[in-house]
């Protein structure tokens, strides 16, 4: 009943030397599941929405929270600001739901075929062989097919499950928060996203609970002409701390393939979230055929005094890169960071950055951003720090640096401050060059070739933001780094 | 965009006929050129803040006002030239009021060798002939409509020409009074500039004003360098503290050629400047200096475009921004280098200083680049002054209020240190100074 | 071991070698010694194949293998080695980990097997003994942040691990205080050994107190103008270059 259409090696999440030599110098995650799928037909209309909901089992005040974003969007236009060339989508030849169609109740039940997708890709649901200290949450096209340690979790008090399952189990948490800091109407996509999500994780830590494992979710887009629209809310309260981890592959198709999900994350008095994603969508093929359209609006909210997120993300994957995680800084003295590394080769383009809107006194960002341009791929840094008039002694640093590789790339800075009170200070610098000469020059007399100096000089570049990933991410970026500027140069 | 019912007050008070005839009226092509550029400046409309290029500079009150279509008594009113008169600057001048050239202002006798200046209207009533292809074009940008009306009402302006290899060392006083009249003007000016291969020019552009009105005034200039010339622009914009004034300069740089650009923005209640360069031969250079130095309610907003399209090009760009009380300062720092343009280096830097709680700057260097051989940067900060350096002062003595003062003046007066016109810079800094809250 | 004939090159379209010769037999040190300009440093970054500069005349064998053809890392993996006169720095690139890569990558080339991260490691601590290093140079991102006299060490430091067969120091000596002169001094001199060649590029004798060369070669306008023993860099420091110059030109005769 299932078989693999390609039989190239996963990537790993682990640090593991073995796997990670006989790494596939390509896109490794780009094979298909076998599996039967129910789910619905391509269209989009309001019958679809109830249609999805009722799927779900969803109550009531849900449906009318999809169809009342569902109107709005209506009423709104695709933004063209972006430096990105992007064909205009057809909203009705998109699948809004496709999921396995045996319901497993525990793991035991999970299609073989899927668990071994996700092994393939180093991300092992079975317990015993997970990675030590990481609960994953796995969604496989439109649905979470599994939690893992949702046991250990609980125990201590941390709510990790699945959108839906967070919608029959804790609605009023989620009623509280969903939409609270990315209102329905915040922008085309969000609106789309709003009406149509079909799954993702939710993620509640109490008051002072430092959640004792990583929590992670897995990411993987397999059918057909499907949307995956995902939906991620993180409630840390008062004096908690969590760190999530988010993962991301798609087979290699020729058709462009829309991710449009949305993120919120609401920290309270001194919570802290970390977040960090490792996005390696497909990127399409070397002459810019299929590949991810990921559009994507993550932004958290620093509620409470003293509270603190930060955005860490490599982006390595998709054909098109829409996204800007974003930090409202209201509490007092509350911390937002960006860290972000954006690699673009062939013809991929991504448009990422940040917004920083410092609004309590005494907030602090710092936005890190590298970007990494090769091919005849375009890849900017769009930002936007705004100090409001209540922000007093509010402080912003922020250092964009790209890398040239190949004269056919673009390497375009946007960043955009917006400063109202006299008391605070905005830093931004940036730069844009090559791998300069001397430093090739230097590695190749030390006898290393040429490709790997460029990607021990890359890796070096990046270095600052892959501090803030987690040792097994950090691994997988620079691998996947690699990957991605296989056959820049020369 | 806008039919005859949505139109603004301010467009539907541009379509009103002339005060009177505009010079090169009747010429059969530039007739047509005014109409075309008058009904598509009608259709646009002034842009809304979703135009990228006006997202922080609000036309909304601009739009509700009233302008009469220049100042039919221009030529007669009465001005005290040696008002306007700057040290250092001692060379031929070229007067305009409200938009009108003024012989009895001007000083044009005995031009240096090599040096060609006249009036755009003489040269309209006289031989609009070689113009016709300057006049007619019109590259449209977005947002551009100040520069389709200019294109269809300005009537006089500055002709000048260098000739090949000549060095005009005296500089060239290009002044822009604004004067009190019936009710709030518009005025236009078109000013077109060209030093020949290997010549050298110093000019000074200063914007002024006879007493308080509320005029708007709008001026394009369009400045070529041939091949390896050499041109000093010190722009000084002292203008009413109620006029409107929204400039374009647009500069064509040819093979190693250099133009290094001054400005000093100290009046007007809405100043808007948009200052382009193309880098289009090899190795040109290009370097701007400037500061705004912004109180009350005044809206300055500077927008910096630089091209860079061949080879070994620089451009180097250092500016300041100082807002106080209720100001809001905008700066828009762009450098574009295009596919090929190798050996291209830029750098924006940009820093700016708020004074109070009332007051905004908003700033956007960027920086899209399409060669790798480059080497880009660019930097913005907003923020107080140097704590450290504020704390140095006062260790030795000196008051804090003062020391404040001491280091706000030597902010924005870094942008004048490479001003080659000593008694010029003496004098600007020491205007600066005085606009400087006590 | 190294063979340079009749060596022509320019840098910037501007011909700064203008025919050098040069023989250096394995075993053997020899000093470079010239004013500013001669072309010393252009010599270095030839051999060592730096992009920039265009060999337009004569050849230079290695062991037999005319290198000019080679890209500078199958330089390296023959054994040449250029300590350069300004160390580049490599921001995020940890020090070992570039050392680790090299090394492999050499030995990788010449049919060697890789060292695994253990073995790797008790060679580095062998070395840093002999090059008295802290190993906190170690942790460090190749020369970023490194004082003047640290970079020139960690050139030292990585010519001792890589152990080529012929090490150019280009100006090893410029910037360094006495005491750092004396320890990068000490490190090459644990480092010579028969099999292994030096071309020492200097501008002033004193290096010359502490590694002592078996020839001296005074390099002016792109040639070899005069060629000795160590006393030859004895009447250089006592009369200066501007006696090589009228030397050559033939003005004056040797002194006495």
């Amino acid at each position: 009943m299932s078989s693999e259409t390609n039989d190239s090696t996963a990537t790993v999440l682990r640090d593991n030397a073995e796997v990670a030599e006989v790494l596939g110098r390509q896109y490794s995650a780009g094979f298909i599941t076998q599996i039967e799928t129910t789910g619905l037909p391509p269209g989009l209309n309001e019958e679809t929405i109830r249609q999805l909901s009722a799927i779900k089992h969803e109550p009531e005040w849900m449906t009318e929270w999809r169809l009342s974003a569902y109107r709005h969007w209506l009423t709104m236009e695709e933004p063209k600001w972006a430096h990105l060339k992007l064909e205009p989508q057809d909203y009705q030849k998109i699948s809004y739901y496709s999921a396995p169609k045996k319901k497993p109740k525990s793991l035991d039940e999970v299609d073989p075929a899927i668990l071994d997708t996700y092994d393939k890709l180093g991300v092992p649901l079975h317990e015993r062989a997970a990675l030590a200290g990481v609960a994953v949450d796995a969604v496989f096209d439109s649905v979470s097919v599994v939690t893992t340690f949702r046991k250990q979790l609980a125990d201590a008090g941390v709510l990790f499950c699945s959108m839906s399952s967070a919608i029959r189990d804790y609605p009023e948490l989620v009623q509280k928060y969903l939409g609270s800091v990315v209102p329905p109407g915040d922008n085309f996509y969000a609106a789309l996203n709003s009406a149509v999500f079909s799954d993702g994780s939710f993620v509640f830590i109490p008051k002072g609970v430092r959640c004792p494992m990583e929590l992670s979710t897995y990411f993987r887009i397999n059918a057909q002409n499907t949307g995956q629209f995902e939906r991620t809310l993180i409630v840390a309260e008062a004096g908690s701390h969590v760190s999530y981890l988010e993962g991301c592959t798609a087979p290699k198709r020729d058709e462009n393939q829309l991710h449009a999900a949305v993120v919120e994350l609401v920290a309270l008095e001194k919570a802290e979230i970390k977040y960090s994603t490792v996005q390696n969508w497909y990127p399409g093929d070397e002459n810019g055929k299929g590949g991810v359209y990921n559009i994507v609006t993550k932004r958290g909210e620093c509620r409470g005094d003293d509270s603190k997120i930060t955005w860490t993300q490599v982006e390595t994957g998709s054909a098109i890169t829409w996204k800007y995680p974003s930090v409202i800084l209201r509490g007092d003295r509350s911390v937002g960071e960006f860290h972000s590394v954006a690699v673009t080769h062939h013809y991929q383009q991504a448009d990422t950055g940040t917004k920083m809107v410092h609004i309590g006194k005494d907030t602090k960002s710092k936005i890190i951003s590298k970007g990494i341009s090769a091919g005849k791929s375009n890849n900017s840094y769009r930002g936007l720090v705004e100090v409001k008039k209540s922000a007093a002694g509010a402080r912003n640093y922020t250092s964009c640096d790209s890398l040239l590789i190949g004269k056919k790339c673009g390497a375009h800075t946007f960043p955009y401050m917006e400063v109202k009170n006299p008391t605070a200070v905005v830093e931004h610098e940036a730069t844009t060059s090559k791998i300069s000469d001397d430093q090739m020059f230097y590695c190749r007399s030390r006898g290393i070739r040429e490709e790997d100096a460029v990607s021990m000089i890359v890796d070096g570049f990046c270095k600052q933001v892959f501090r803030e990933l987690p040792m097994e991410f950090a691994v997988e970026a620079k691998k996947l780094m690699e990957v991605s500027l296989q056959g820049a140069i020369g | 965009m806008s039919s005859a019912a949505t139109r603004s007050p301010f467009v539907e008070s541009q379509l009103a006929a002339p005060a009177s005839p505009l010079p090169g009226a009747g010429v059969p092509w530039l007739d047509a050129a005014r109409r075309e550029h008058l009904a598509a400046f009608a259709e646009a409309g002034l842009p809304t803040k979703h135009v990228e290029a006006w997202k922080y500079t609000a036309l909304r009150a601009l739009a509700q006002r009233k302008f009469s279509t220049g100042d039919a008594q221009a030529a007669a009113r009465a001005i005290d030239a040696s008002a306007f008169a700057l040290p250092g600057v001692d060379g031929p001048v070229l007067a305009f009021v409200n938009g009108v050239f003024r012989a009895d202002l001007s000083q044009l006798a005995q031009l240096p060798d090599g040096l060609e200046l006249r009036p755009m209207s003489q040269a309209l009533r006289e031989d609009p002939e070689p113009l016709r292809f300057t006049l007619s074009r019109y590259e449209p940008e977005k947002g551009d409509v100040f520069v389709r009306l200019n294109a269809a009402l300005a009537g006089d302006g500055v002709l000048l020409k260098v000739v090949a290899g000549a060095k005009v060392a005296a500089p060239v006083h290009l002044l822009f009074i604004g004067a009190p009249a019936e009710g709030d003007v518009a005025w236009h000016l078109r000013h077109v500039i060209e030093l020949g291969e290997g010549s050298e020019l110093s000019l000074v552009e200063h914007h002024a004003a006879s007493g308080d009105q509320r005029h708007l005034g709008t001026t394009c200039t369009d400045i070529v360098l041939r091949e390896g010339a050499v041109l000093h622009h010190a722009a000084f914009q002292d203008a009413a503290p109620g006029a409107a004034l929204i400039r374009r300069t647009k500069l064509h740089l040819g093979a190693r050629s250099h133009a290094t650009v001054h400005v000093v923005e100290l009046g007007a209640a809405l100043a808007r400047h948009d200052l382009q360069a193309e880098l289009v031969g090899n190795e040109a250079r290009f370097d701007t200096r400037g500061v705004f130095l912004l109180h009350a309610k005044q809206h300055g907003d500077t927008q910096l475009a630089i091209r860079q399209q061949a080879l070994n090009t620089t451009t180097d760009s250092v500016w300041r921004g100082v807002a106080d009380e209720r100001a809001r300062g905008v700066f828009r720092g762009a450098v574009l280098v295009e596919p090929g343009a190798d050996g291209s280096d830029c750098n924006v830097q940009n820093k700016n200083l708020l004074l109070s709680e009332q007051a905004e700057i908003d700033t956007k260097p960027e920086l899209v680049i399409y060669a790798d051989e480059v080497k880009a940067v660019h930097g913005a900060t907003v923020g107080q002054l140097d704590e450290r350096a504020l704390f140095y002062l006062q260790s030795r003595g000196i008051p804090q209020a003062q020391a404040r003062g001491v280091l706000t003046a030597a902010f924005c007066r870094t942008v004048l240190d490479d001003l080659p016109n000593a008694e010029l810079r003496a004098y600007l800094g020491d205007r600066l100074v005085a606009q400087l809250p006590a | 071991m190294l063979k340079i004939e009749n060596l022509h090159a320019r840098v910037a379209g501007k011909e700064i070698l203008k025919g050098l010769t040069l023989a250096v037999n394995a075993g053997e040190v020899h000093a470079i010694m010239g004013p500013n300009g001669a072309g010393k440093s252009t010599l270095g970054n030839v051999l060592a194949g730096r992009p920039g500069y265009e060999v337009t005349a004569g050849s230079v064998e290695f062991n037999g293998v005319n290198i000019l053809e080679l890209p500078p890392e199958e330089r390296a993996a023959a054994g040449v080695f250029l300590a350069l006169q300004y160390p580049v720095e490599i921001p995020g690139v940890n020090n070992t980990y570039f050392l680790r890569t090299a090394l492999n990558a050499q030995r990788k080339a010449r049919g060697e097997n890789e060292l695994d991260s253990m073995a790797f490691l008790k060679t580095v601590r062998e070395k840093l003994k002999i090059m008295q290093i802290s190993d906190d140079l170690l942790k460090r991102a190749v020369n970023e942040g490194f004082s003047g006299g640290e970079k020139k060490r960690n050139e030292i430091f990585q010519m001792a691990l890589l152990e080529p067969k012929l090490a150019i120091l280009d100006e090893t000596d410029s910037g360094l205080d006495i005491d750092a002169l004396k320890q990068v001094s000490q490190g090459v001199n644990a480092l010579r050994s028969p099999e292994r060649s030096f071309l020492v590029i200097t501008h002033y004798q004193r290096l010359l107190d502490y590694i002592t060369p078996d020839f001296v070669h005074v390099l002016a306008d792109g040639k070899i103008v005069e060629s000795g023993d160590r006393t030859l860099a004895l009447k250089l420091e006592e009369h200066g270059y501007a006696w090589v110059k009228e030397h050559e030109a033939g003005v004056v005769g040797e002194p006495a």
